[in-house]
């Protein structure tokens, strides 16, 4: 079976402020996501998480390399071709301010996508928009509201509306649920794990937050600096990190439970994330990370599956975390 | 007993029996005037902070924890804005306390922190130039003086090179880097209480960590309290000796930390705590809380929570009292009754 969205050796890179220098958002990240599954990439700002989102859209040309939909180039296609294409790709963006206009009600924005696409009847169109409103369970009487009319948890419900009333295939969700309270979040987490069942979906899920992807995911990409360096299924990943950077991002995640159930060690990174303009040789962790041994700034390590299905670039992989330590 | 008797122990050290709370904050409600009639914002909140405590206040956006810090500062806005109940800091009431006086308790005895640190720092002065100005606002010192101080406690917030820093400008510093200037501008004074109003939400997680960090050692040298304002109750539990949760202005819970984790005594905490993701129980659907937040229009009569509540029954209709169960307290008449699900083992 080919997979919904295979990503090759994909490099992207934005020009920098001055001539000729350049910015690598994404570099080498090759990924097979199959139909169905939900596949999370985490990682901090700057990481490249979601460039990586965009281009699987088709909202940022790659530079180098190649993102295939079930198999076939989308960024080949003509551009009536690629904005048909579109309505199987959606995104959902962590702003749910910024995705709706102030101008329109929520039932206009939901039915948009519906007019551009020029499907069905007038009819049928806001009767769609309404149905799935309803499926997002926002009520009746908040179709006819503005976006400031209503509250973060609600706006987010109808950009969900929206971009599953084309009926996508895949979706990528970026951050989508950083700007919400733990309870509404509770709640939107539930709700996408319905709709995946309900309309087959696959979703490419982003976010800083560590348990959110945990929780979510079927298998997780752990992204530092432009790169992956762990990739595997997300049960394993939690239980057993493979990268220092998984690890120490696990470590660094707060625990809401009392001191005596807390058994962990926390390892606290020094530094910050390097200048994208000038990447460290070698490992791009190795100016943070507490496990660096010269050879990490000359050689960069090998991207490789040490068990089946766990991938990760590090030179002391093979070593047990706990023996590293 | 002066304010000089300062808690000697760090991080999660708990208030000493006996000892005089550096905050005490009384009955303290906030109402607003929306041009038609007052709608009261916060409702009797109550709760001390003991010198050296931290102490955590969680709950939803707009249950009133932002409007409670700004309330201890009096950066309430002047008209349409009514104030009442008491705010005893250091023995004295600052409630009725004008602007001028405040000026000299604001950054000097009570520093504070907020989330944005861009939103905090003007672009237009160096570093330097805001630290100094805090500096010389409540020291007469020399400009040379203030700046040697605005270099060391620069230094003692793990700012590299402290002394090039001071002449940058907000501008060329990273997310991390501009919160540790304000943490270094809101304790040059050494306050004896820091307000820290989600310092670490617009930070990456492991800058978190080390900002977090940085919070209890500095809380821990100097004895200042910290009073903590999160959404992340994993933050609480891991910095905090006591907190508070507060639903719909008021103040539900109070209590340890490690205890009210275990079992809370609260419906809203216990809910709080059951709609996060656990590690354990992957992809499993998870506990929410129903309905949300009432605006203000729509406040029950009786307990605030009770439309939300799964365990609401006639008595929770009439308004609820905070009352105190040993070191802890609660605004719940059922909670002897219930035994609500603590923190996921």
């Amino acid at each position: 079976m080919t997979d919904i969205l295979t990503v090759d050796n994909l490099d992207i890179t934005f020009p920098g402020r001055r001539r000729g220098q350049k910015v690598k958002a994404v570099e080498n990240v090759s990924l097979k996501v199959s139909e169905g599954e939900t596949f999370g990439v985490i990682g901090e700002s700057g990481s490249g998480k979601s460039t990586l989102g965009r281009c699987v859209v088709c909202l940022t040309p790659p530079t180098a390399g190649q993102v295939r939909h079930f198999g076939e180039d989308p960024f080949a296609l003509s551009a009536g071709d690629l904005r048909r294409h579109r309505r199987s790709f959606q995104i959902i963006f962590q702003d749910p301010n910024a995705a709706l206009d102030p101008r329109q009600t929520i039932l206009e924005s939901v039915r948009e996508p519906l007019d551009v696409a020029g499907i069905g009847s007038s009819q049928e169109r806001r009767q769609r928009a309404l149905a799935m409103l309803d499926r997002v369970a926002l009520a009746p009487e908040l179709a006819y509201r503005y976006p400031h009319e209503i509250s973060g948890g609600q706006k987010q419900r109808a950009n969900i509306a929206r971009a599953l009333v084309l009926e996508p295939k895949l979706i990528v969700c970026d951050e989508v649920v950083a700007a919400l309270d733990v309870s509404i979040q509770a709640d939107m987490l539930n709700l996408f794990a319905d709709l995946q069942r309900e309309f087959a979906l696959t979703y490419m899920f982003i976010s800083h937050d560590l348990r959110v992807v945990a929780h979510v995911s079927d298998r997780v990409a752990v992204m530092y600096f432009g790169k992956i360096v762990e990739l595997g299924p997300a049960g394993a990943i939690m239980a057993t990190p493979l990268h220092p950077y998984t690890l120490a991002l696990l470590s660094a995640e707060p625990e809401p439970v009392p001191a005596r159930l807390r058994n962990k060690q926390r390892i606290i990174l020094k530094g910050e994330i390097p200048s994208a303009l000038a990447p460290p040789p070698g490992c791009r962790f190795h100016t943070r990370c507490p496990i660096a041994r010269p050879e990490c700034a000359q050689r960069e390590p090998e991207w490789r599956e040490i068990a089946p299905g766990r991938f990760v670039a590090c030179h002391f992989a093979e070593a047990p975390p706990a023996a590293r330590g | 007993m002066s304010s000089s008797v300062i808690a000697a122990d760090s991080g999660r050290a708990a208030a000493q029996p006996g000892q005089q709370p550096l905050l005490s904050v009384r009955d303290l409600s906030v109402a607003f005037h929306d041009g038609e009639r007052w709608a009261q914002m916060l409702n009797n909140v109550s709760f001390d902070v003991a010198p050296g405590e931290i102490v955590g206040i969680v709950g939803e956006s707009g249950c009133g924890k932002s409007l409670t810090a700004l309330s201890i500062l009096s950066l309430l806005p002047r008209r349409g804005c009514a104030r009442t109940g008491q705010i005893l800091f250091e023995g004295r009431d600052l409630v009725p306390l004008g602007e001028a006086a405040m000026r000299k308790v604001r950054g000097r005895r009570i520093g504070m922190i907020f989330q944005e640190p861009m939103s905090a720092l003007d672009p237009v002065f160096t570093v330097g130039d805001q630290i100094t100005e805090t500096v010389r606002t409540h020291f007469s010192v020399s400009r040379k003086e203030a700046l040697d101080r605005a270099a060391d406690a620069l230094g003692a917030v793990g700012i590299p090179s402290p002394r090039n820093v001071v002449s940058m400008y907000p501008m060329s510093l990273s997310g991390g880097m501009r919160q540790r200037v304000m943490i270094a501008m809101a304790l040059v004074c050494e306050p004896r209480l820091l307000i820290a109003d989600e310092p670490t939400t617009a930070l990456d997680v492991t800058i978190q960590a080390q900002i977090m960090d940085l919070l209890i050692e500095l809380s821990g040298r100097t004895g200042t309290a910290l009073l903590f304002i999160t959404h992340n109750l994993g933050l609480v539990a891991e910095t905090c000796a006591r907190m508070l949760t507060m639903y719909a202005g008021q103040v539900v819970e109070d209590g340890p930390v490690d205890d009210i984790l275990s079992r809370p005594l609260h419906p809203y905490t216990a809910g709080l705590l059951g709609s996060l993701p656990q590690p354990r129980q992957r992809k499993s659907k998870l506990p929410s809380i129903p309905g949300r937040v009432p605006s203000i229009n729509e406040m029950p009569s009786g307990c605030r929570f009770s439309p939300r509540c799964t365990y609401v029954q006639p008595p929770c209709l009439e308004p609820q009292v905070l009352s105190a169960q040993g070191a802890r307290h609660v605004r719940c008449r059922r909670h002897a009754e219930l035994t609500l699900p603590g923190a996921a083992t």
